[in-house]
């Protein structure tokens, strides 16, 4: 048991540590001190002021967003959708913010599941037409992509339904009530359990429950599933639509835990960043949390690493990029470590299995 | 499979990419980039700035607030880049830690970030590019611009330039309102010299977050409107209108192009044979001032409204008929001095 | 995946019958309503735009096609457009500096530019066939790589030379095709001829035999002695040198390097290859299709046509094409070894 959980850990670890010496490669070029650097982005991620409460709401939506391909791959689908499904969750959970009068206990979750229900809508609808229409996931969610963000910036717009009437020319929706903002205890924000309960029921339902077990059948062999009795359309339908769920959900607690507000331009490339985690992770919802930690830890030290050492903050996806490259390719790393048995078993996750559909 | 060469060939592949690309972008320190003092004591004024999410070398008022910043009075400046909206609030807080005495905060969209921090910071005074003041904070100045004056003062060049009436503009999104006030009162002005003149406008379809980074999209566009048969094109939304202003340089002269914001002639060499002037905001100056004051304890609270203008004609002195010099010299002293009209 | 009982070859007969009626029928309805409503100067003003912007999305669904039909998925192709685009300007920025003439630095440029995504194309592969990661990870990489590396490294203040626009003489003084077709730049002729090349090499030469085998049946490809991994690497970098093309596109467009400009095209010409189904004739009609319908956006805003919101106008393009696919019904079979390395028996 032990010696297993060493090698699964060991191969991670490695991995970040290899990928930091890539950074730290680009920084010399660069002309820089690397150590510098790096100690100024771990104290802008952990240590110092809120450091670690931005780690923490920077980690959230990833996520979400990471659960929610993850979720996806599960079933073989591929959702790239992430990003337009999380604005709109941002966007509908501000509208039931600032919409609504209700107390606290109730206005919370009424925000939350508004914003991921709306975003269950499309994912259901993407779902339907990839089972009754043969139409390509990949395709209907990058075109959702665009859809959507145009959708949701128009809504608040000065033209727009949901425009802050004290905002000028602004474009953005008014506060949320008070009562819908999800507080925070202690200087760390609270959506983060949130986050963390939600991957926790993901687990649960993927690798403990009957539909989970009918959802894993369908993305490994749709004829087998359908020869099963499992009705392969309600699951694709169904599955899309938790996927989408999960990122609307994500788009609903920056919504209600950081922002306040919706307002175009606030949520950029954060669905996005759900395909690298969910990939991280290896689309194990519970490893979804670490990897997101991971990442958002990274994201909120760049900006200090800015400010100490005068490095552009773009060296941290370099950086990302490498640690995920490092983790899907152990031959490499064993290679250039010499450490012997990186990675336990290949677990045999070949997500691009679900491509063809 | 992997072999000891194989993988040494790549590495030093990718080493070698990285050292030819990789280049030293952190600026010669020198002026008041040199930190020789401590921010926290009295009498060494710094000044800290805090971009909207962009980079301060972007060609548009990120980079002119810093160049601005630069030309200032202050004894030590220093930017942070915002990589997510949501870090407007910890990047002014990073500044303020420090016991920076102002900051320049760019962009409309960080006018909440800005006027948070301020009423925690009585003793910090905060210059907010771009971002309207509905009431008046006694640390805060918005430094704010009549884009309007300036796109009407572009328009009525193009007006006069133009010989099928057909008069483009290729722009950001309308989800900025300064794009929006450039737009409106360039066709203002158009029509001001030209009541024949129509129009071929168009915003970038896509959301905040590309709508000024998409010089392809700009470019292609700007080659639509001149198949619509539009001979003076306005390029105004960042990275997009250079875009457009370098498709329109193809032809040469044919065409005429206006930049935005800045004098383009500097900024985007590629538009020289078409750039015939540009609508100017001038947040260099605006910040410049605002510093000085600032630094001299008696900084404007409230609205500051900057300059704007037209750029010089560069190359195109010799091709802009001198009537038309006359009359957009009349044209620009009447918007200026409001007897001519250019509100939207 | 599928047990694969693989469709005959498709002939370019199969093709158009299967799908092109769809786009046809829909630009031939757009056009009729254009010449009823506009001017012809707008109609060509459309379809040279329409021509214009299939460009890069044709030679980016090139790229993911090449690659797919090999057997490797390819999702990385965003990331490729965008650090050819940026190489390649270096390379002519720093061409132009050293003096040489305008001609040799832009073509040293896109030498560069291709050159770098092929290099791309070659690691890719090196992941997929001798690592035998997982795909979608590699293009993750890759993607995550480009748009960081990229906006690191730029610094602003570089020009470089423009492209020209080439008009064909004689071709170009034709009413409406002249406009249209023959008044583009340089590269964006090369992407057109490039599909047509992919097409032919693809259905007519040994090569696109081979490379249809190890996309279908690596082991069968095998056993007649064709070599799966080689052949893969060899391939992945041609879809790379495609995608680089499709990155200097932007550069010519655009004539300067700015910090994601590639602005998700990689994305969308990965819907255009699955819109296409790995057909490099279905891939040109997909690619102009939603060509056609930015196009049409813009002319829309210029004729304000509607009285709707902008945001509403950059929808058309997206909407129209789940449209499309979703009242076609057409579902893309990838080919059966897709996404799964070779795994010598």
């Amino acid at each position: 048991m032990i010696e297993r959980l060493r090698a699964s850990a060991l191969l991670p670890f490695l991995a970040v540590i290899l990928g930091l010496i890539v950074g730290a490669l680009l920084i010399l070029v660069a002309g820089k001190n690397p150590w510098v650097a790096y100690s100024a982005m771990v104290e802008g991620a952990f240590f110092g002021g809120n450091a670690f409460g931005r780690t923490l709401e920077k980690a959230t939506p990833l996520i979400m967003g990471g659960l929610a391909v993850a979720v996806a791959f599960k079933a073989g689908l591929f959702n790239i959708g992430g990003q337009g499904q999380l604005l709109l969750g941002a966007a509908f959970a501000a509208w039931a913010g600032f919409t609504f009068d209700l107390p606290m206990i109730v206005h919370i979750p009424v925000a939350l599941i508004v914003g991921g229900l709306v975003a269950a809508l499309i994912g259901a609808i993407v779902g339907g037409l990839k089972a009754y229409r043969g139409t390509h996931e990949v395709i209907t969610t990058i075109m959702l992509n665009f859809v959507l963000g145009n959708f949701t910036d128009w809504l608040a717009s000065r033209d727009g339904p949901w425009n802050d009437p004290e905002g000028g020319a602004l474009a953005r929706t008014p506060l949320i009530a008070d009562s819908a903002q999800i507080p925070r205890v202690g200087g760390l924000p609270t959506g983060f359990l949130v986050a963390v309960g939600l991957a926790v029921l993901c687990w649960w339902l993927i690798e403990r429950s009957t539909f989970g077990f009918e959802i894993k059948t369908a993305g490994l062999n749709k004829n087998a599933a359908t020869y099963a009795g499992i009705g392969v359309n309600k699951i694709l339908i169904l599955t899309m639509a938790i996927s989408a769920f999960l990122a609307g959900v994500g788009g609903a607690i920056e919504t209600q835990g950081v922002t306040n507000r919706f307002e175009p331009g606030f949520n950029t490339g954060l669905g996005f960043d759900g395909i690298t985690i969910a990939l991280l992770a290896r689309t194990n919802p519970l490893a979804v949390v670490p990897a997101a930690l991971l990442f958002g830890a990274m994201d909120a030290g760049s900006s200090l690493m800015q400010s100490q050492a005068r490095i552009a903050p773009e060296i941290i996806a370099v950086i990302q990029a490498a640690i995920l490259f490092f983790i899907a390719a152990p031959t490499v790393v064993q290679y250039i470590t010499r450490a012997r048995n990186v990675s336990s078993e290949d677990d045999g996750v070949r997500l691009s299995a679900g491509w063809g559909g | 499979m992997l072999t000891r060469s194989r993988l040494l060939a790549i590495l030093v592949a990718l080493t070698l990419v990285a050292a030819a690309c990789g280049s030293d972008d952190g600026g010669s320190a020198g002026g008041n980039l040199e930190k020789d003092g401590d921010c926290a004591s009295e009498d060494y004024y710094c000044v800290g700035l805090v971009t909207d999410v962009g980079k301060v070398d972007d060609k548009s008022f990120n980079q002119s607030a810093w160049e601005g910043l630069q030309d200032s009075e202050a004894d030590y400046v220093e930017f942070i880049e915002t990589q997510d909206s949501k870090d407007y609030a910890n990047n002014i807080q990073g500044f303020l830690d420090q016991g920076f005495d102002a900051i320049v905060t760019v962009g409309f969209s960080l006018g909440e970030a800005t006027g948070i921090a301020a009423a925690e910071n009585p003793d910090v005074d905060f210059i907010g590019v771009d971002q309207f003041q509905g009431e008046a904070i006694a640390n805060v100045a918005g430094l704010i611009f009549p884009e309007n004056k300036a796109g009407f003062m572009a328009g009525a060049l193009a007006g006069l330039m133009t010989e099928s009436n057909v008069i483009g503009a290729v722009l950001g999104t309308d989800l900025v309102p300064p794009v929006v006030a450039f737009k409106e009162g360039y066709e203002k002005g158009a029509l001001y010299t030209n009541a024949d003149a129509t129009f071929v406008s168009t915003y970038h379809p896509g959301g905040l977050d590309v709508a000024f980074g998409d010089p392809d999209w700009g470019a292609t566009t700007a080659r639509q409107a001149i198949g619509n048969g539009a001979d003076v094109i306005f390029g105004a939304g960042g990275a997009t209108g250079n875009g457009a202003l370098a498709e329109v340089a193809k032809d040469e002269g044919v065409v005429f192009c206006i930049g935005v914001d800045t004098d383009q002639w500097e900024t985007v060499p590629e538009a020289h044979p078409c750039l015939i002037t540009s609508a100017m905001k001038l947040i260099d100056a605006g910040v410049v001032d605002l510093v000085a004051e600032a630094k001299a304890g008696s900084m404007t609270s409230g609205n500051f409204v900057g300059d704007v203008g037209l750029a010089d004609y560069h190359d195109f002195e010799d091709v802009i008929p001198d009537d038309v010099k006359d009359e957009m010299e009349k044209i620009i002293a009447g918007v200026l001095d409001d007897s001519i009209d250019a509100s939207i | 995946m599928t047990t694969a009982t693989a469709t005959t070859s498709p002939t370019v007969k199969a093709t158009i019958s299967k799908y092109l009626p769809w786009a046809i029928a829909l630009a031939v309805m757009f056009a009729i309503l254009f010449a009823m409503s506009w001017d012809s100067r707008q109609t060509e003003a459309v379809g040279a735009a329409t021509v214009r912007a299939a460009a890069p999305l044709l030679l980016g669904a090139l790229c993911g096609l090449i690659g797919e039909r090999s057997g490797i998925i390819n999702i990385g192709i965003e990331g490729q457009i965008l650090l050819s685009a940026y190489c390649g300007f270096m390379v002519s920025s720093l061409s132009a500096d050293a003096s040489l003439p305008t001609v040799i630095s832009l073509i040293l440029g896109v030498v560069g530019g291709v050159a770098a995504s092929a290099l791309v194309g070659f690691f890719m592969a090196w992941c997929a066939v001798s690592l035998k990661m997982d795909q979608i990870i590699a293009g993750t990489v890759v993607n995550i790589f480009a748009l960081g590396f990229t906006s690191y490294a730029y610094v602003q203040g570089r020009t470089q030379p423009r492209y020209p626009n080439w008009t064909v003489p004689g071709l170009s003084e034709l009413p409406f095709v002249g406009d249209v077709l023959f008044n583009h730049g340089p590269l964006t002729y090369l992407a057109f001829f490039c599909v047509v090349g992919v097409h032919i090499a693809l259905f007519r030469t040994t090569w696109g035999l081979r490379t249809r085998a190890i996309g279908e049946h690596p082991g069968a490809a095998d056993t007649v002695g064709v070599d799966v991994a080689r052949m893969r690497y060899k391939n992945m970098i041609i879809a790379g040198a495609m995608a680089g093309l499709a990155g200097m596109l932007l550069i010519q467009s655009a004539s300067a390097f700015s910090r994601n400009m590639s602005n998700g095209k990689g994305f969308i010409a990965l819907a255009v290859m699955l819109f296409g189904r790995y057909r490099p004739l279905g891939v040109l009609g997909a690619a102009l299709l939603l060509g056609f319908f930015t196009a049409l956006q813009s002319q829309l805003q210029f004729n304000q046509a509607f009285d709707i919101p902008p945001q509403f106008f950059g929808m058309i393009p997206f909407l129209l094409t789940i449209a499309v696919l979703a009242v076609a019904g057409l579902a893309a079979r990838p080919p059966a070894a897709a996404g799964s390395p070779y795994e010598k028996e």
